[in-house]
């Protein structure tokens, strides 16, 4: 690993300033899980780390009924994973949690170094996009909410200026008869998703039919991926085996996934399907359960 | 300048220890390098293996995956510091009864694995502790024996505190 | 919990390993703990091409660096050559003149600390000509194909053609022949302990070398040819050793080498450590091998003949490969009767890095293809598999009687029938199970297997003990045999312990050391506890004779009425007439002139036995003995996706180690080596490459078998007391780690219907195998 400066700052607001004056040649190091593994390697060379892993103004989960779950960005993988109040009000989460890296990784991981990781195999973009969560970044010229899906720039880019961090992240409350599943393929349990899927599917209690679809992948682009194909295939139908079936070829249509040592083009493509199936019918299910 | 050394001030195995690290170093090196306790083993350059794998305010975490500096004012305990003197801890003691051990190189994660496990989940099932020590590699034991020695600990530690 | 067996004071229980709480405390000292003072650290400058000539190394610019004490490179050992034997020297400690693999090492820095040594790596100008490379075996194989070795035409690196009976006439006489490809992955050998040496110099003539090293003597006699020393001159030393499946740390590295030399050059201890990466580019690996299997058998299922034709990869340098190929055929006439036999072997240099030893040697390549088609066939002839296996057995022999495999090795006892018997029982083969529950199919592979222990080969093979007792009646045990993690270091001090009438507590056994410990090849072919334990023994033995003659003139009793147990030693008549071990021992010490008990002891029976096994006909004993084993692994496939793992129900290891010296370790062993290296070999590992660049060279993306989906293995103990091992014991592992692989492809047939002849069965080939099984049925 190369020399770097090192900074620990005590406030968002020092921390923020300190990127200000470094100017783009400044990391931020949260729980380091994903990063260190690069700058081991020499994949990364950061001049100057900012270590924010000891503010503990952004390590909290809050919940309100009004505006759903709050999560700091400092909370740790391992936190979400063993909320009751996750398990309860975002089951999903706390599912994901179960199958995101080792227990050493999640206990010092943060959720929010996740994110601004922005590997498109990760499992928490995903199912953030598909809960319709908001991210708030904070900046030398105040703070902003962006999308989880138009986070994503590029393969390891996210959209975060040079004076800006990740302070929070808000997942609104799943809305009634409303279900949320994800699920990846793994050759073993805790390793990286090959492909993952995660969706939220609304039904209409009194017709059956689909009424609000979120559907994104992981691993099948260079950010994670909404299927915007797959969502119009689902909306408006009473969901059965042959609608999500040709949800699942219309999304494959949009996609062209990389191949790699884990997986070929061609199969990644089948196994997205599966995935989109198989969390498509759980949230389905779900939905249904809660209606 | 960049890569000067900074102030390190921690607990490990529950003594004080002040030291002037570089950014760089690892939480791993400075174990190892500064302060001689080699039992916590250096694996892979991955975060795969596990062997590293020490307690940090009692949870499981892996000492290469983490800098020194950020364990400054947190407690950190390695495979040194878990027997209370010559007596062996339970989790030490039934993976020495029941065979668990092999080549040993693995043995210091596996116990501050199940360690962590232990103290937050006192009752676990062979599924809780597979899931525990899934990021500790092993190459020849099979698992199989550190799997039934951990259970057979957190048995006699619930028995203890009965 | 363990049962016992047999009427021993210690042996036949669960024996709790002497390195145990050295282990389990994290006290245990390995290569990369050992510091010695004013260490330098060495580090390899390696090629960035697989084949290549080098035309200049310029190391100005590194010697200028500060903090660089030392920089060699091959030119320094003067033309010097190694490998396994005198025929087969064709590696240079670092390369000198050409480049045959990616990353082969070509220089070397010792700085005061690992960062400089490293930028002065860089900074090391290395001027190459690229040459166009072999990567596969049939790349190699192509008349006019660029050569890894000048001298090496074909590029053949080792081939075997033998036969036995006549296999023509069988197949024609047959009432079915199957032909199959079976292909085995390129595998780590999968150490966590990446390998590591620091060496020093004394004085100039005398070398410290303390390393991770299964085989101490075998850079012994390297580094004494290496550096022109005597033997007396070079200390080996073996820390604590993370595991090493054979290969590796058998011999010798880029890294060892250099750590030599650069502490010659800068006269100062250097360490030189591998990083996982360097071990997972660099380290010998399993031979991928594509084996051609031929059988014919008559419509009961009896076999007629085999016959084997079989290509491998042995990479840039020949290191084990002799002997690995050897292996595929030897043990081809176990744990079934074949009364014809043909085996035609060929492995070929590639510029990739080199293949060599790993658990299972050889043998696992073979077993997996016949075990496979031992499926096939019964399938095919409608006869039950477990039943198919039963007729063909090798029966166990009466005691007293020998059976003899067409190829002359020596079976004194066989507990396959036994152990086929108990794992049929074990997971109720023949009853109706469930086999498939919405997208989970779920099926059942039970195999069996042979394997050699206490491996004879020819020239130093033998093994020796000393027993030192202490004046206070402690004993000090030395070996040269060198435990690994299996537990060998345990059996030792057992068997002493037993042979001595002591508490295993009282015998202490050190690391081995070449200064102190009898030569001994060192950890492989599973022959230590067999030669060892022979020899163990003798020595306890040996050391008891000097102590019984001295007790029969103080207990005035003949020497063979002496006893020794429980700590007394006794006149068997009458054990009143006893004096405790204590004293006795003090007492001989002490009655002037006094006496110094020591006891030697070396193995025997691997020399004295059968013919040595010959390698050109491929005729006689490869081993001491011979243990046998059946294996049941149940799978749940998903056949959506083709992952596969195997279940905690239903996995059953039936092993006949001829009698469990510790159980405890047989059952460890056991489910580690079925683990690990079988299933791993089966579901997970392979080095995915390209044009010798290693794809997935990380623990990452190389994956390797982990906790949660490792099935909780039942061990069943098959007592047979073979007569050729120490208290019957035979081999213990290398077993089950070549019944693994076929036992699980055998249960993604049973569960899914589809045959996976390629291993590892990882996903993607399991999906688009069901794929293509689906399309057919559809389309009838």
């Amino acid at each position: 690993m190369k020399d770097f400066e090192y900074y620990a700052p005590k406030t968002v607001k020092e921390a923020v300033s300190l990127l200000g004056k470094l100017k783009g040649d400044a990391k931020i190091i949260a729980g380091g899980q994903s990063m260190l593994v690069l700058m081991k390697q020499n994949m990364i060379a950061p001049e100057n780390v900012i270590d924010i892993k000891g503010l503990s103004e952004l390590d909290y989960m809050k919940y309100d009924a009004a505006r759903g779950l709050l999560l700091g960005a400092l909370t740790t993988h391992r936190t979400i994973e063993k909320s009751p109040m996750i398990k309860e009000r975002y089951p999903v989460l706390a599912e994901m949690e179960d199958n995101l890296a080792a227990v050493q990784t999640r206990n010092y991981g943060t959720i929010g170094g996740n994110v601004c990781h922005g590997d498109p195999a990760g499992d928490p973009s995903t199912v953030f996009v598909a809960l319709d969560a908001k991210l708030k970044l904070a900046g030398a010229g105040g703070e902003r909410l962006v999308n989880t899906e138009d986070f994503y720039k590029d393969y390891l880019e996210v959209d975060l200026k040079e004076d800006e961090m990740l302070t929070e992240i808000q997942v609104p409350n799943i809305p009634a008869n409303t279900g949320v599943a994800h699920e990846k393929l793994m050759f073993q349990k805790a390793d990286m998703g090959i492909v993952g899927a995660a969706a939220s599917i609304t039904v209409n209690p009194s017709s059956g039919a689909c009424e609000a679809a979120r559907i994104a992948l992981s691993n099948v682009a260079s950010v994670p991926f909404r299927s915007k194909a797959a969502e119009k295939a689902l909306v408006g139908k009473v969901l059965n085996d042959k609608v999500i079936e040709e949800a699942a070829e219309a999304m494959a249509k949009e996609i062209s996934p990389p191949s790699d040592v884990h997986g070929s083009e061609a199969y990644r493509k089948e196994m997205v399907k599966v995935f989109l199936k198989r969390t498509v019918k759980k949230a389905l299910e779900r939905a249904k359960a809660k209606s | 300048m960049k890569g000067e050394p900074k102030d390190l001030k921690f607990t490990v195995n529950g003594k004080a220890v002040e030291l002037k690290v570089k950014p760089k170093a690892l939480l791993l090196d400075v174990l190892r390098n500064d302060l001689k306790l080699t039992g916590t083993r250096t694996g892979c350059e991955v975060s795969a293996c596990g062997a590293c794998t020490v307690n940090l305010d009692g949870k499981a975490v892996r000492a290469c995956s983490i800098l020194a500096l950020q364990a400054n004012g947190h407690e950190v305990v390695t495979i040194e510091g878990v027997a209370d003197g010559d007596k062996l801890h339970p989790i030490q003691q039934a993976m020495v009864d029941h065979g668990a051990i092999e080549c040993g190189f693995c043995t210091s994660g596996m116990v501050l694995s199940a360690r962590a496990l232990l103290a937050e989940n006192p009752n676990p099932t062979i599924e809780d502790i597979k899931k525990a020590i899934q990021g500790n590699l092993c190459a020849d034991s099979g698992y199989t024996k550190y799997i039934e020695a951990i259970k057979i600990a957190a048995g006699k530690m619930q028995g203890g505190k009965a | 919990m363990s049962e016992t067996f047999g009427d021993f004071s210690i042996l036949g229980k669960p024996i709790r390993r002497v390195d145990a709480i050295a282990k389990v405390t994290g006290q245990a000292k390995y290569a990369n703990d050992i510091e010695v003072a004013d260490m330098l650290y060495g580090f390899v400058k390696r090629s960035p091409h697989a084949h290549a000539r080098i035309r200049n190394i310029d190391t100005s610019k590194a010697e200028r660096l500060p903090g660089v004490k030392a920089i060699i490179t091959g030119k320094d050992f003067n033309g010097f050559k190694w490998g396994w034997s005198n025929p087969t020297r064709d590696e240079e400690p670092l390369a000198v003149s050409k480049v045959r693999y990616l990353y082969e090492g070509v220089a070397a820095v010792a700085a005061i600390d690992k960062d400089i040594a490293e930028e002065a790596c860089d900074l090391i100008e290395v001027e190459y000509e690229p040459l166009p490379g072999v990567f596969t075996r049939e790349e190699a194989m192509q008349p006019g194909a660029p050569l890894v070795h000048d001298n090496r035409p074909g590029n053949v690196t080792v081939e075997y053609h033998w036969s036995f009976g006549n296999v023509e006439k069988a197949f024609a006489e047959s009432y079915l022949l199957r032909k199959d490809t079976f292909n085995t992955p390129r595998m780590a050998k999968g150490y966590i302990e990446p390998p590591a040496t620091v060496a020093y110099w004394p004085d100039p003539s005398r070398l410290v070398f303390i390393g991770a090293k299964g085989s101490p003597y075998f850079p012994y006699r390297i580094l004494s040819r290496c550096f022109n020393l005597p033997l007396s001159h070079v200390r080996i030393i073996a820390p604590f050793i993370g595991c090493d499946f054979g290969g590796t740390k058998n011999d010798m590295t880029n890294g060892d080498f250099s750590a030599v030399m650069l502490a010659k050059k800068a006269a100062k201890p250097v360490k030189v450590v591998n990083t996982q990466f360097d071990s997972l580019t660099t380290d010998l690996r399993r031979h991928p091998m594509a084996v051609t299997m031929t059988t014919g058998v008559t419509k009961d299922g009896i076999i007629t003949g085999i016959h084997n034709e079989i290509i491998s990869d042995g990479g840039a340098y020949t290191r084990m490969s002799p002997l690995t190929h050897f292996l595929t055929g030897i043990c081809m006439g176990m744990p079934y009767h074949l009364p014809n036999f043909k085996h035609d072997v060929t492995c070929y240099f590639t510029n990739n890095c080199s293949s060599a030893a790993m658990r299972g040697h050889g043998v696992y390549h073979t077993t997996f293809a016949r075990e496979c088609q031992m499926d096939m066939i019964a399938d095919e002839l409608g006869i039950d598999r477990v039943e198919m296996r039963q007729r063909n057995i090798i029966k166990n022999p009466k005691p007293g009687t020998i059976y003899q495999t067409i190829n002359d090795i020596h079976v004194a006892t066989a507990g396959t029938e036994e152990c086929l018997q108990k794992v049929a029982e074990a997971v109720g083969w023949g009853k109706k199970r469930e086999k498939v529950k919405g997208n989970k199919a779920y099926g059942i592979g039970l195999v069996a297997a042979a394997f050699l222990g206490g491996t004879q080969l020819s020239a130093h093979n033998a093994c020796a003990c000393i027993v030192r007792v202490c004046e206070d009646g402690t004993v000090n045990y030395l070996t040269g045999a060198t435990d690994v993690g299996m537990g060998s270091d345990t059996i030792g001090c057992a068997i002493v312990a037993e042979v001595l009438g002591l508490p295993i507590e009282d015998v202490d056994i050190k690391r081995v050391d070449t200064a102190y410990t009898p030569a001994d090849p060192g950890s492989y072919g599973s022959r230590v506890t067999v030669l060892m334990g022979e020899a163990a023994i003798h020595a306890a033995e040996d050391a008891k004779k000097q102590l019984r003659e001295y007790a029969a003139k103080l207990l005035g009793a003949m020497e063979d009425e002496i006893v020794f147990k429980d700590k007394q030693v006794f006149v068997k008549s009458n054990h009143a007439r006893s004096i405790p071990w204590e004293r006795l021992v003090r007492m001989a010490c002490y009655d002037a002139p006094g006496r110094v008990i020591i006891g030697r002891g070396h193995s025997k029976r691997a020399s004295d036995l059968h013919t040595i096994a010959d390698f050109s006909t491929g005729k006689g004993d490869i081993g001491t003995n011979y243990s046998f084993t059946a294996h049941a692994i149940q799978v749940e496939v998903d056949t959506e996706t083709g992952v596969v793992r195997c279940t905690d129900d239903n996995n059953v290891v039936a092993h006949d180690c001829g009698f469990p010296l510790n159980t405890l370790a047989v059952e460890t062993q056991a489910q580690g080596g079925s683990y690990h290296q079988g299933v791993g070999a089966a579901l997970y590992e392979e080095f995915k490459m390209d044009k010798g660049l290693t794809l997935n060279p990380n623990f990452v993306d190389y994956q390797r078998p982990r906790a949660y989906e490792a099935p909780m293995t039942d061990v069943i103990h098959v007592i047979t007391n073979d007569p050729f091992g120490p208290f019957g014991a035979k081999e213990a592992s290398e077993g089950s780690t070549c019944t693994a692989p076929p036992a699980v492809i055998n249960a993604i047939h049973d569960a899914t219907g589809v045959w996976i002849k390629d291993l590892p069965a990882q996903p993607e080939r399991v999906y688009w195998a069901l794929k293509e099984k689906r399309e057919e049925v559809k389309k009838g």
